[in-house]
């Protein structure tokens, strides 16, 4: 048994199985309180380290899929264990980690370095512990030179990257991103994608940004209406174009446009 | 309609506090109640923060213009946590913008709270009535009178306590007189804060009615 | 909006380095002991006593002209007909027209108070910062959740407004919210009365999503290991006694006068 899977055993109690999968989704379904079916017999294992892109046209249920995976909303059906244990609705899940599509709607406190604190600080960490986390969170998103100011005053990518580190600071295993590069500039972007890309977590993507899914993800959730319709290899699905089109999407950019066909693309030196 | 420092003598400040803190307990202790107390906060407090933004809004009345105060609303939506949101606000305001003040915190907080309360409690008087075909009419008409009674009762306080407190010779009757004729002037302003709060609940009866569904309205004390 | 809460809150004065539980306990009683002040004669120690912690406390001037200007004008507009209707010994008379004593005094004292108090206020405000204010008043016993209400509140309050700003001139830009119409057009109130509740509805809506965050980085649940109080200094503590015995002396002095 790998040292995780003992260590994980001894804090929870009772025998995991080796080497568990991040996420084990069995059977999972969920109705709103008007009935909507929001999610619908989804099947699905991620393995430890994996980056999964879920993409799917708006309202096709992604944000909610999160929400189950994270414990905030309770299966109507199924069930959904994280590194091998059954999530409990309602309970405090430091293992996983949720970073909101809008950052100001998880930055609540009244600075970047109280934000970043206040998981740690709910973890019942010592204050050198805490502020450990912090320190690191803030080097790995870059932003030790926001630490006193208010998120008020930052700019889109920056509120992202503060909300990347007060996440982070939880130590999560599982990264899960609505949207992560909504709203953001080229520039932006491209540095929350570096970002993405130097972190060792599972990462769940969910993203309109088909060209973000095909830099960083290893694998591809196609949903609609609540279902998983395909999950496959990344180039495999976002190379269907047909498919894409039959469910509300584009092919990404780069494969759609490829930049040396247009007449008015500027000639490289 | 804050009273600023200096103007009340020190005791009545203080007897401030202690009904404010009383009032304040009595809320937080019927808050508590509920099955999870701090599902409310972030919901209080964001609508503090529009209930503080949406009171800037002015309505120009030759030759000044006046900005809706808007507690009977703010009892409304917030129910008992309305009091602690006046408080919040009123603190915020005397530290940020220094209008009102930290002695007169507790009066402050009295003259529009209160008030707030008994909109609330006004309101939903049309959860105590089977719902029938005249249920707009009905929620109209207590939404209009929980913001008429939320704006005049605490004017009725406001300059009551400023007349009252102030030095002067004026025998008691002509300081009633001065009250009737402060209330009078304000009757106007007393109205239009009737009829907009009117037209907002109606409009969030239209497109979110759960915000004016009170979770807490049940835990009777 | 601009807050403006914590221009000055970085500066190097003994008042900034107070320990914040005793500079809360300490201002706040010469707050109220001036507010018991009833004698004329008091008003130049009380004067004294704020000019001197306000020189300590090394805020601008400005900072302090500032932030009297707006409530001052709230304040003359109670007090100025004071000095016409109140008391009986006539100092000035013109007709009908007459000035007393009395009134002049008690809109002297009524601005004294006025003055020291919010110079106070603003020292404490100005010399803390807003986070640590907070968390001294709930260590002092303040509600969990009226703090928390307040650090959300102060945290969203400029979101908010500049959304309600947006949204008005959003209105204005198809018609609404007009300038040129009549003082009080019949479209006014509804377009604001739209306006609020939208901004209601908006609120309450990000309201949940932010809940949803809280909990899901451990918000609602007791908070373990929590760190002790750092001790209090002496020069602190000293300066806390020095505050009450003055804050003392005002209250026993406006008394026995």
């Amino acid at each position: 048994m790998r040292q995780m899977d003992r260590v994980r055993q001894q804090a929870w109690g009772h025998e995991v199985e080796p080497n568990p999968p991040a996420i084990a989704i069995a059977n999972l379904h969920f109705s709103y309180p008007d009935c909507t079916d929001a999610i619908q017999n989804i099947n699905l294992t991620v393995q430890p380290g994996e980056r999964l892109g879920i993409v799917g046209a708006n309202g096709c249920g992604k944000t909610t899929f999160f929400l189950l995976l994270c414990g905030v909303l309770t299966p109507t059906l199924g069930e959904v264990r994280i590194l091998g244990n059954p999530v409990q609705p309602g309970s405090f899940q430091t293992q996983v980690g949720l970073v909101f599509q809008n950052p100001d709607d998880q930055l609540f406190s009244t600075s970047v370095w109280e934000d970043v604190a206040f998981a740690p600080q709910h973890m019942g960490l010592a204050a050198e512990d805490v502020e450990q986390r912090v320190v690191t969170a803030l080097a790995l998103t870059n932003i030790q030179n926001l630490a006193l100011r208010p998120p008020h005053h930052l700019s889109g990518g920056q509120k992202k990257r503060v909300a990347i580190a007060g996440v982070l600071a939880m130590n999560p295993e599982i990264l899960l991103l609505d949207e992560p590069t909504a709203q953001l500039d080229p520039h932006s972007r491209r540095q929350l994608i570096r970002l993405l890309d130097a972190l060792p977590q599972t990462q769940l993507i969910a993203t309109h940004d088909l060209d973000l899914a095909l830099d960083l993800c290893d694998r591809i959730l196609l949903f609609s209406e609540g279902r998983i319709i395909c999950d496959g290899e990344t180039y495999t699905v976002l190379g269907n174009a047909e498919l894409l089109e039959q469910y509300s999407l584009e092919s990404p950019l780069s494969y759609s446009r490829p930049y040396c066909q247009l007449d008015h693309a500027p000639q490289k030196p | 309609m804050h009273v600023p420092d200096g103007i009340l003598p020190a005791p009545l400040s203080l007897a401030g506090y202690g009904l404010t803190g009383l009032t304040a307990w009595f809320c937080l202790r019927v808050i508590n109640r509920s099955s999870d107390p701090t599902q409310g906060i972030p919901k209080a407090a964001l609508l503090t923060a529009a209930f503080f933004s949406a009171s800037l809004i002015h309505i120009p009345i030759p030759p000044a213009s006046v900005h809706f105060v808007l507690n009977g609303l703010l009892g409304v939506v917030l129910g008992y946590y309305a009091f602690l949101a006046i408080m919040v606000g009123l603190f915020l305001q005397a530290v940020m913008f220094g209008h009102g003040g930290l002695t007169t915190l507790g009066i402050n907080a009295l003259i529009m709270g209160i008030p707030a309360l008994i909109a609330y409690f006004a309101f939903h008087l049309r959860d105590r009535r089977p719902k029938t075909s005249n249920h707009r009419l009905i929620t109209g008409l207590l939404a209009f009178l929980a913001g008429a009674i939320g704006i005049g009762l605490a004017m009725v306080l406001f300059y009551g306590l400023i007349l009252f407190n102030l030095p002067s010779d004026l025998n008691a009757e002509a300081e009633r007189a001065a009250l009737a004729t402060l209330a009078l002037a304000h009757l106007p302003l007393i109205g239009i804060e009737g009829v907009f709060t009117a037209i907002v609940v109606l409009f969030l009866e239209r497109v979110k009615p759960e915000l004016l569904r009170n979770p807490w309205f049940k835990a009777v004390p | 909006m601009t807050l403006g809460l914590e221009s000055y809150v970085k500066r190097d004065s003994w008042l900034h380095g107070w320990e914040p539980k005793c500079k809360l306990i300490g201002l706040m009683s010469l707050i109220f002991a001036f507010a018991f002040v009833q004698d004329l004669w008091l008003l130049v120690p009380m004067i004294l006593v704020t000019i001197a912690l306000y020189k300590l406390s090394k805020l601008p001037l400005s900072f302090l002209l500032q932030r009297l200007r707006y409530p001052s004008f709230f304040l003359l507009g109670i007090v100025v007909l004071l000095p016409f209707f109140s008391g009986k010994t006539i100092i000035w008379q013109w007709g009908w027209l007459a000035i007393y004593r009395e009134g002049c005094e008690a809109v002297l004292l009524i601005a004294g108070r006025f003055c020291a108090v919010v110079t106070i206020t603003l020292i404490l405000t100005g010399t803390t910062p807003f986070l640590t204010l907070l968390q001294t008043l709930r260590s002092l016993g303040l509600s969990p959740i009226l703090t928390d209400m307040t650090l959300l509140t102060y945290r969203y309050l400029h979101d908010i407004a500049v959304n309600f700003a947006t949204m008005r001139t959003a209105m204005r830009l198809r018609g609404g919210d007009r300038r040129d119409q009549p003082w009080f057009h019949w479209q006014l109130l509804p377009q604001f009365a739209i306006l609020t509740g939208t901004l209601l509805i908006r609120s309450y809506e990000q309201s949940e999503r932010v809940y949803q965050a809280m909990r899901l980085r451990g918000y609602g649940l007791p908070k373990q290991g929590a760190s002790p109080e750092p001790a209090h200094g002496r020069g602190s503590l000293i300066a806390l006694g020095v505050s009450l015995v003055v804050a003392a002396s005002f209250v026993l002095a406006g008394h026995g006068g």
